[in-house]
């Protein structure tokens, strides 16, 4: 503004049609990027949740061996406990035996059991007592059966009963090995 | 950046409108950096925006987006003052509601603001992009006289008169003159003149004013003298201006087609430029120096006649230079534009 009373006006290439054409063209455009990034991040949200699952499913896969050897140890377990306690109520069922097998007569005064055997300990007022009454009954359970006595201060007979079950012994007197015999014999 | 380039590669379409009494012509320059390529000019019959005008304009407006569309300010309260300083603006005229701009530090030109409302409203269809004053043409025009000599300039429109007073590029004093409407001091010179009648019939009265008249008279007698006239520097001047001076002979040979509004015209114009140079030498607010030689913008191509008037009347040295004013605002766009 050197001579002129006004400003010269602002002079642009772009027409107002050109200016409204640019303006829809990068509205669109951007409308497009801001698409193409949606996209690109939902990609990206899907990838990440993709290696989540699988992650997922080896945590859950490694879990399920986990549990199946828990459960395979359970059942172990289980068996154990069964045997145990079918053991334990045959040992039951044995000491209940071996109870009634003592007369009365005879006072025991202890009982170890062994895995193949049996010691007691008692007071017996004579030996034939202990034969006829006790050691008879031991006998045709036991193999071996060996008795050791020594007086007691009131007159009676302490005694230490010791018996075992031979290995050999029951292997000859099961069934399999009888019906093994017997078809050796056939032959 | 990207604009300039965009600049470089379109061309620039200069539409400059003038406004005459009756109608309005419109000058269409097409330039490139290297110059002008083409120009056009049309003359519509109206002095406001026809729809056929705005066809002309649009027309070319539609060729480039750096186009600029130029007026030439023809309101009445419009004028030029000595001063650049805002303060001693006042002394001259009241500038609240005028808009000025100073020209080199040395002198300012003013128009009213409303009226470059009025043109922007008038114009708001195409637009407009500069407003100028015929002072900024005027002393363009003359830039190589005014920057070494004193003298009288004037531009010489269909319907207006702008005349200055520069001494070696400092303005002395500036006047818009509109013929329609006519001027104050056209009504004191009418008024001198009746006193002059007056003073004539009772001669042997004594009046001061008739005193001081007669003193200025004698002293353009004296400038007038033609032995003087021989002594004077301007005669170098006369040889520097030949071809203006060829221009206004050819001018001169060619009798103007309405001879008889032209003498009245002439008459009119000699008028008002003899009032005006009247109130330059009376006002005390302008620093009055003694004027010898006018040089006229002519716009219109106006007959010998007010030549005539000037040298006979007034005693002075006229220099008349044609004037397109159309390509003067173009240039003056041009310009404001670098």
């Amino acid at each position: 503004m050197k001579y002129s009373y006004i400003k010269a006006r602002k002079k642009s290439v772009f027409s107002s049609e050109l200016q409204l054409l640019f303006s829809f063209f990068s509205i669109t455009l951007f409308m497009l990027f801001l698409t193409y990034l949606f996209l690109v991040f939902k990609d990206y949200r899907f990838e990440q949740n993709t290696r989540e699952i699988i992650e997922k499913r080896a945590e859950l896969e490694s879990s399920t061996t986990n549990m199946k050897a828990q459960i395979t140890f359970i059942e172990k377990e289980v068996l154990l406990s069964e045997r145990i306690n079918t053991k334990n109520t045959v040992l039951k069922d044995s000491i209940a035996n071996l109870f009634d097998l003592v007369p009365q007569r005879i006072t025991l005064s202890e009982a170890s059991l062994l895995k193949n055997g049996l010691i007691l300990y008692g007071i017996t007022p004579n030996k034939d007592v202990y034969n006829f009454m006790l050691q008879a009954p031991l006998r045709s359970i036991f193999h071996r059966t060996y008795s050791s006595f020594y007086p007691a201060p009131n007159g009676w007979l302490k005694f230490v009963s010791t018996n075992y079950i031979d290995e050999d012994e029951l292997a000859l007197e099961s069934p399999d090995f009888n019906k093994e015999e017997e078809s050796d014999y056939e032959d | 950046m990207l604009g300039r380039l965009f600049e470089a590669l379109y061309h620039k379409v200069f539409i400059n409108i003038v406004v005459q009494r009756s109608h309005s012509i419109v000058y269409v320059e097409e330039c490139n950096t290297k110059g002008m390529i083409s120009n056009d000019s049309e003359s519509f019959d109206t002095t406001e925006l026809s729809s056929k005008m705005h066809e002309y304009i649009d027309s070319f407006v539609s060729e480039s987006p750096f186009h600029y569309i130029s007026i030439l300010d023809t309101s009445n309260a419009q004028g030029a003052i000595p001063t650049c300083s805002s303060r001693d603006m006042s002394v001259f005229n009241d500038m609240t509601s005028s808009k000025y701009i100073c020209h080199q530090n040395q002198w300012a030109y003013y128009t009213s603001k409303p009226n470059l409302d009025i043109i922007k409203y008038n114009y708001s269809k195409v637009g407009v992009d500069f407003i100028f004053s015929p002072f900024t043409i005027l002393s363009n025009f003359f830039k190589d006289k005014i920057d070494s000599h004193l003298a009288l300039y004037i531009l010489l429109e269909d319907n207006y008169i702008t005349i200055s007073v520069f001494d070696n590029s400092k303005l002395l004093y500036g006047d818009h003159i509109d013929m329609d409407h006519g001027d104050d001091n056209e009504e004191l010179l009418i008024d001198e003149s009746s006193e002059e009648d007056i003073d004539l019939d009772l001669e042997g009265s004594i009046n001061l004013d008739d005193i001081d008249a007669m003193s200025d008279m004698e002293g353009l007698d004296d400038f007038g003298d033609i032995e003087d006239l021989d002594t004077i520097d301007e005669i170098d001047e006369f040889a520097e201006t030949e071809e203006d001076e060829e221009a206004f002979r050819s001018e001169e040979n060619e009798p103007s087609v309405d001879d008889g509004s032209g003498f009245n015209e002439d008459y009119q114009r000699f008028s008002l430029i003899q009032s005006s140079i009247n109130r330059f030498y009376k006002d005390y607010r302008y620093e009055s120096k003694f004027v010898e030689s006018v040089y006229i913008a002519d716009a219109i191509g106006v007959s010998g006649d007010l030549k005539r008037y000037l040298e006979e009347e007034m005693f002075l040295s006229v220099f008349v230079r044609h004037l397109d004013l159309g390509a003067e605002v173009c240039e003056m766009a041009k310009a404001d534009l670098k």
